[in-house]
Parts: structure tokens; sequence; C-alpha cells
């Protein structure tokens, strides 16, 4: 039994869409209203069977909670943008009648025997990346859906309870704030600390080629061996660390077994395999940043923090932006091998990140079903990050000239 | 040999060996059985060895050890060789697996191939032979459903020297007498020569065995015995009772936590540093325990392990893993495997397995034949030659009153559904959830009833989704 009928919800998504669709068709692009409406119809319809048809509609059954009921709409929502978009770009262009395979304004050249050919080149890549990555991709929004274990004769359809369970689950509120707070020191100490350096390692000093080299070096480590490397360090009463702090000054600091510690010895670690690459990119920044600018402040009376912060800094801005987006990925995606080999997420999940969570949910519970939710979900929540970043950085980021 | 000698001898060898692949019989007589074990060290050795032994024996057969570094990766890598149509014939299994192993549908019951009979393949059966704990474990209805093989009891070591040094006169039997004990241990973790009174992984295997020591049940319907459970209960007077203790311990500094769960080498190493004079761990590590306290200069003595005095003690359950039979076609691949697990377990080898060990040695017969150690034997290990030795003749348990332990305190527990430990499918599960809410009283100073109650939401949760996938 349905709350709403499936009928109804295709009709009211047909409504939205060709509403949506005229309106926009008449104003932006000077087609006609009726055109417009009808496109938006079948473009809504399309987008609410998109996302409903594989979950049979399920968010709107009688016996669903409230949350369901918003999750779906969000869904029809998302579904129905993914199709208008999809059909805001083409309809105009069949109208016109213009040439949907040319994307750009000039035309680089063409194979004479049409299109088969490059299609028949692109077919490895295209092979490999549709079984590596589309399906399993697909196959993990199928999963997300169902009650399944590894090995299990079956699995059961649960609709979205693998999604709406979450924000009543306190071990996943908490992995998310551990993730966000982690992800968000090891941005700003690894920025701040690589800039730091790279600007002390472009110093024209004696063995500068030497000494940036070298400090690449932590980059070229994977996060495995980091682990490994740190783990033999902070280990509290046979490491390094703790035998030099403990002979100098008498302390002996619990890395890895205070909850409050813990998570500070996974950002330091993974700061500093990071740190190599951030290096790397800020030394080639240096470099560009035009000598006669900073010359001319010199000569204006700028000292050299003025000259910082209001020439080179800002210069730099495009590249802090790159790197504040690949160091954001990092730190919800690489860092797992560093808290598997550190902390295994302990002491008392002080240091389960998202992604640390889905690992324990899939492989070590062989929970599929919640595994494949929390990574749709995480993926979702970097692409949220990545997109606001975009939009923060518009007026910040100056790309020169 | 010249270069051109060489090339005729090599299609020589091609050709006699296409020759012998292709004639009928003589290579294709033997039956490959190939076994999945998760040891890596001495004990991979041993297998391999009492494997290769086989072979000679019975050529008809070709039995092949293959290791991981553990049960989990496996239990992993079987479970994937199973989707992909290609699984070996045997796995070891850890004990907790078994209600899975069962529903998986993937193995032969070992009393289906049996079938009544007393011998296979020229190996005795023999399985009212096996010591009453184990059968009591890993029989239901009196059926034996895989091959059992490494068992174990977490026991007790105390290092004698550092007990005279704190003037504790007697090692604890009672969580009464340990807290006492460590009391008298503090003076010296005050002075820094020890870092606490004892330790033992937080692991749920502990928190099991103090459950079935009160004779309570960790899942309903008779522990799983008479029925699917349906309910996991944490939340018994006597569950809270050993969280508390875990908190009591915790929090007067007698015990030693490391902060990593499940941390058996962590905790052993503490031990043969000295830096610890009691530790509760698997009797599996009586060996590796003595002979390096033996090395580091103190002397180390076994005793069973302790329990609540107020409450009494009512028995231990086994640790280990059992040999699971992959169903087969060709019943033949399936006797030839049962008969490699009988030998593999039969008394010579049960009682070798026990002395290289520490392992419980699982069969009646073994335990008389390591009580009259015959002069002329091999029942002995030699670990960096990887080969059989002799043992010393005489009453071993005598020789080496540490190995000792272990079989009494499992033979002297009592047999009740709690003592013959749960069987349910989320059992790796909630073990996770037992160690993790043991972890946050520990460390958060929570109150263990409610934190208790929560974990016991969460395992209940789980078990209701694994009946819903696996129960008709």
């Amino acid at each position: 039994m349905y709350m709403i009928s499936p009928l109804i919800v295709v009709v009211l998504a047909a409504l939205v869409g060709a509403l949506v669709m005229a309106y926009h068709f008449q104003r932006r692009q000077a087609l006609s209203l009726t055109l417009g409406a009808a496109v938006g119809a079948g473009a809504g319809v399309a987008g609410a069977l998109l996302v409903m048809v594989p979950l049979n509609f399920c968010t709107f059954e009688a016996e669903r909670q409230a949350l369901d009921f918003i999750f779906g709409v969000v869904l029809i929502v998302i579904g129905m943008a993914i199709v208008l978009i999809a059909a805001n770009w083409l309809v105009p262009r069949l109208v016109r009648r213009e040439n949907l395979l040319a994307m750009a304004d000039t035309q680089h050249g063409a194979f004479r025997a049409g299109v088969l050919p490059p299609l028949l080149f692109l077919l490895p890549t295209l092979g490999i990346l549709g079984l590596f990555l589309y399906y399993p991709m697909f196959d993990t929004f199928r999963l997300s859906t169902l009650l399944a274990r590894l090995g299990a004769p079956r699995s059961a359809f649960i609709c979205l309870d693998n999604f709406t369970r979450l924000p009543a689950d306190p071990t996943y509120m908490r992995s998310l704030m551990t993730s966000f707070s982690m992800a968000f020191a090891i941005v700003i100490l690894a920025l701040a600390l690589s800039l730091l350096i790279a600007v002390m390692a472009y110093q024209p000093i004696r063995g500068a080629r030497i000494y940036r080299t070298l400090l690449v070096w932590p980059y070229a480590l994977s996060p495995v061996i980091a682990g490994i490397i740190f783990r033999l360090l902070f280990n509290p009463t046979a490491g390094v660390l703790n035998y030099v702090t403990g002979s100098l000054f008498g302390v002996r600091i619990p890395w890895l077994l205070d909850p409050g510690v813990a998570p500070w010895t996974i950002i330091l670690a993974s700061v500093w395999n990071i740190m190599g690459f951030n290096i790397l990119f800020y030394i080639a920044g240096l470099q560009n940043v035009p000598s006669d600018l900073q010359e001319a402040a010199a000569i204006d009376g700028a000292n050299a923090f003025q000259r910082f912060f209001r020439i080179t800094f800002p210069l730099l801005s495009p590249i802090t932006f790159f790197l504040v987006v690949t160091n954001t990925t990092y730190a919800f995606f690489d860092t797992f091998g560093l808290i598997d080999f550190l902390t295994g997420g302990g002491p008392v999940g002080s240091t389960t990140t998202l992604m640390y969570k889905v690992y324990e949910l899939g492989i070590v519970n062989r929970d599929l079903g919640k595994a494949a939710a929390q990574s749709l979900v995480l993926f979702m929540i970097v692409i949220a990050v990545t997109v606001i970043q975009f939009r923060g950085s518009r007026e910040r980021v100056t790309y020169g000239a | 040999m010249t270069k051109r000698k060489f090339n005729f001898l090599f299609v020589l060898v091609i050709i006699a060996s296409l020759l012998v692949a292709i004639a009928p019989g003589a290579a294709q007589e033997k039956t490959d059985i190939e076994v999945w074990i998760a040891f890596v060290d001495f004990r991979l050795d041993w297998a391999v060895d009492v494997a290769n032994k086989f072979n000679e024996a019975y050529p008809q057969y070709n039995v092949t050890i293959q290791e991981y570094t553990d049960y989990e990766p496996l239990l992993d890598a079987y479970t994937l060789a199973q989707e992909q149509g290609n699984p070996p014939e045997v796995i070891q299994l850890f004990e907790v697996g078994t209600q899975f192993a069962l529903d998986s549908g993937w193995f032969r019951a070992v009393s289906e191939i049996v079938a009544g009979r007393e011998e296979i393949g020229g190996q005795a059966v023999a399985f009212d032979d096996i010591v009453p704990v184990v059968s009591g474990y890993y029989t239901i209805g009196g059926d034996w459903s895989s091959v059992p093989w490494n068992t174990s009891t977490p026991i007790f070591y105390a290092n004698t020297n550092l007990m005279e040094q704190a003037g504790v006169e007697a090692i604890p039997t009672t969580w009464q007498e340990l807290e006492a004990a460590c009391e008298q241990f503090q003076p010296l973790k005050e002075a820094g020569t020890i870092a606490g009174c004892i330790t033992w992984p937080n692991h749920g295997w502990f928190y099991e065995q103090w459950l079935a020591q009160q004779n309570e049940l960790l899942v309903n319907n008779g522990n799983g015995r008479e029925g699917r459970p349906s309910e996991v209960n944490l939340t018994s007077d006597a569950s809270v009772n050993i969280v508390q203790f875990h908190k009591d311990m915790y929090d007067k500094g007698y015990y030693v936590y490391s902060g990593v769960q499940r941390d058996w080498t962590g905790t052993v190493q503490s031990f043969s540093s000295q830096q610890v004079p009691f530790i509760m761990t698997s009797s599996a590590s009586a060996g590796g325990i003595t002979n390096s306290a033996l090395e580091t200069g103190f002397d180390v003595v076994t005793s069973r392990m302790v329990y609540d005095g107020e409450v009494g003690w009512t028995g231990n359950i086994i640790g280990g893993a059992t040999m699971w039979i992959t169903a087969q076609d060709d019943p033949a691949v399936e006797e030839g495997a049962l008969a490699f697990l009988l030998y593999f377990n039969n008394t010579e080898n049960a009682a070798s397995w026990h002395a290289a060990s520490g392992y419980v040695p699982i069969r009646d017969s073994a335990i008389t034949l390591l009580e009259n150690v015959a002069a002329d034997n091999d029942l002995g290990w030699d670990i960096d030659n990887k080969t059989r030795n002799a043992l010393p003749a005489g009453n071993w348990f005598e020789l080496n009153p540490n190995f000792r332990t272990a079989s009494d305190q499992l033979g002297e527990s009592e047999l009740t559904l709690a003592t013959a430990g749960a069987v349910f499918g989320t059992f790796v599960e909630t073990r996770n959830i037992v160690t993790q809410a043991i972890e946050d009283v520990m460390l958060l100073g929570l109150d263990p009833a409610e934190r208790l109650a929560a974990a016991e939401a969460e395992a209940n949760v789980l078990l209701g989704e694994y009946n819903q996938l696996y129960v008709e």
C-alpha cells in the first residue's frame, strides 16, 4: 500500500518539470512556451522514474517513516535535475539543427570515415572505465538499497533504510565529526607548514636544490609504509619518540592510547606524508612569482612580511586552491592506510573516519549493504565539499593578469 | 655440457613430461587435497611436515597446505573462492564461525561422510576418544560437522621472581585474590619497576570465558544449542559484573591496557619483558612464554584463569578452530580429505601438536601417550630445523607442569549450555561489539550497564538481519 500513489508522484514531477522548463525556455533560450512545457513534463517524468523505478517507489509506502518520504522527494529532485539539465542542453541544439558532436567552437579536424574509428580507438579506455569504474559504481547504488552480506545465500531489499538510519546512529555521527575535524586540521597544517618550508627552501642558499629534492621524499612513501614507520616511532613503551621526550623532558606522551591524543598522531603523520607533494607545487609556484613585483614593492618600502602577504601569497592562490582540493581528498580517502596501521580506528573510535568505517563494515563485518550506502554518502560529502571550495574560491583566487 | 646438448635434453624432458601428463591414470590417480590454514609460524611447518608424511604413507593422495596470516583473511579468500567456483578441499575455521559455516551450505558434515563407519581410508574415526569439552563445543545433537584441531583455553601465567620481590605468596585464583595481590604490587609500580599488575588482550573471548564461568548464556534458546537464537543477552548480571571488573581493574591501575584491541603479541611482550608480573592469555602461548622466560632469566608458573570467587566457577570454554570439508560432487575427494584430517589428528599427531604448541591434546589417548612417553619417540618438534625430534622419556606433564594447566581447566569444567559455548551466526560481530564496549567503559569511564545495553541493542539488530538473510 502506498501513502502517495506512484501515479500522483509522477504527475507532480511532470507538472513541476513543465513549469520550470516552460519558464526557462521562454526567458533564456528564446523558444516557445509550449515546447518548454512539453520537454519539461517529459523530462520530469523521466527523472522521477529514473530514481524511483529501481526503488519501486518504496519511499512512498504507507508504513515508511517521514524521513524516508523526505529522502524520496530529494532523490526525485536530483533525478529530475539531471534529466532537465541534459534536456536543456540537448533540445535547443536539436531545434536549431546544430551538430551535437561539435562541442568546441573550433573544429580541430575530423576522421574522414565518420565517428566509428574514433570510437574504436576509445573502446579500450571506455571498456576499462566501464568495467572497473562505472559498473562498480552502479553496483554500489544497487547494493546500498539491500540488506546484503558477503557469502549470504540471499539479500533483502530494504528501501533506503541503510541511509535513513544513519542520522540516528551515534557512532556514525561521531565518525562524521572525526572525519571533518581531522580533514580540517590536516589541510590547514599541511598547507601552512608546506608553504613555510617551501619559502625557506626557495631562498638562494647553498645546496638549495638538494634540500628541495629531499623535502619531496616523504610523498614517495605509501601511507602503509609510513604507518609502519610511525608505529615504531610512536610506540608508547618502546618508541623512539617517547624515548627522546622521556629522556629530555621526562614526559611520555600516550601517542596511540589516549582518545584525545591519537587523532593528533594521525594528523601529524598525515601532514608529514602529504607535505612533500605540497612543497613541490609551492616551489614550482614560487618560481613563477615575478621578481620585478617583489623588487618594486621593496623599493617602495614594503618589508618582507608585507611582500609575502600582499604579493607572494595572493599570486600563489591558484596553487593554494588546487592544494586545498587535493589535500581534502587525501584527508578523506588516503589516510586510511595510516589509520589502519597506527590505531586501527581506536582508541574508543577516536580515529575512525568515515572511510575507515566503510572498511570496517564492508570488509571486517561483511555487511555489504551498509558499507555501500555509507561509501555513497562519503562520496557525496566530498563532492559537496569540493563544490563549496570552488564556489568560495572564485573571488579569492587570482589567475594572474 | 654444450649448449646444443642441453637444448636436446630440455626437449626430451618436455616430451617426457607431456607423455606423463597425457598417459591415462598414471598422474591422475592422485587425489589433490588442498588445505588452507591460518598459521604462518612454526605451526605451519608442523602441519606441512604431517601432510608430507601422509602423502608418503598414502601415495594416492596429494595434500598441499596453503597458509594465511589469520582466520579472517582465510575466510574472506574462501568466500571469494566459493563464489568463483574453485574452493580448496579443506579449510581451518575459527570456532565462532561454526554457525556461519553450517548456514553457508558450502561444507559437508563429517558425520555425513562417516555414515556410521569405523574407519575412513585406513584411519580410525574414533570420535569418542575426543575430550568431552571439545566434543561438547563442536557437536550439535551428537553430530560432528567438522574435525577439531587447534584447541586452547585462556590460562594464567605468573612471574614468580616478581612475586617474590613484591612479597606475594600465592598465585591468585579468584578476582578477589587477584585484586589483593595487585595491591601488593603497587609499590613496585610506583617505583617504576613494573607498568602494572596484570594484562590480557582486550578481546571478547575473555568476556565469554567469564560468562561461562558464571554459568550464564550469551544468546537465548540454550546458547543457540536448542534452537536458532533470536536474542543476544549482554545485560545479564553476570555480564555487567564482568565489565565492572574490567573497569575496577583499570581504574585502580592494576590492568595494563596497550590501547589496542585483540593485542595478543603486545600483551605477551609486556609479560616477557617483565613489565607485568601476571598475564592471562591463550594456553597456546605456554611454549613461547616459557621459552622466552627461560632466555630472559625468570620463572613462570601457569595456573587457571581467575574467576569471581563470590559467584563460583562452573567451567571454561574452548577456543581455537576446526577443519571443514568443502562439499564436493565426488565423494572420493571428501573421503580423502576426511582420511587426511583423521590422520592429522590421530593420537600421535595430537600429542605432538600439544607438545609443540601448548594447544590442548584433544584425544584422551594422546594424554595417555604423553603421560608415558617412551624413550624412542618422535613426538617433539624442532622449531629451527622444522622436523620432529624425540621428547624426553617419562611423564610429559610432570616434566612440563605449565602444559598441564589447560587440560586440567577444561577437564574439570562442568559441561553445561554455558560452558559448551554459544552458537550463532553473528558471533564474530558480537565479539567485536563486546570488545569495543569494554574499551569504552575502561577508557571513557562509562557506566557498564548502560554501555552494555547499547551494545546489546546493536548486536540484536545484526542478529536480526542475519536471521533475515539466512533463516527460511
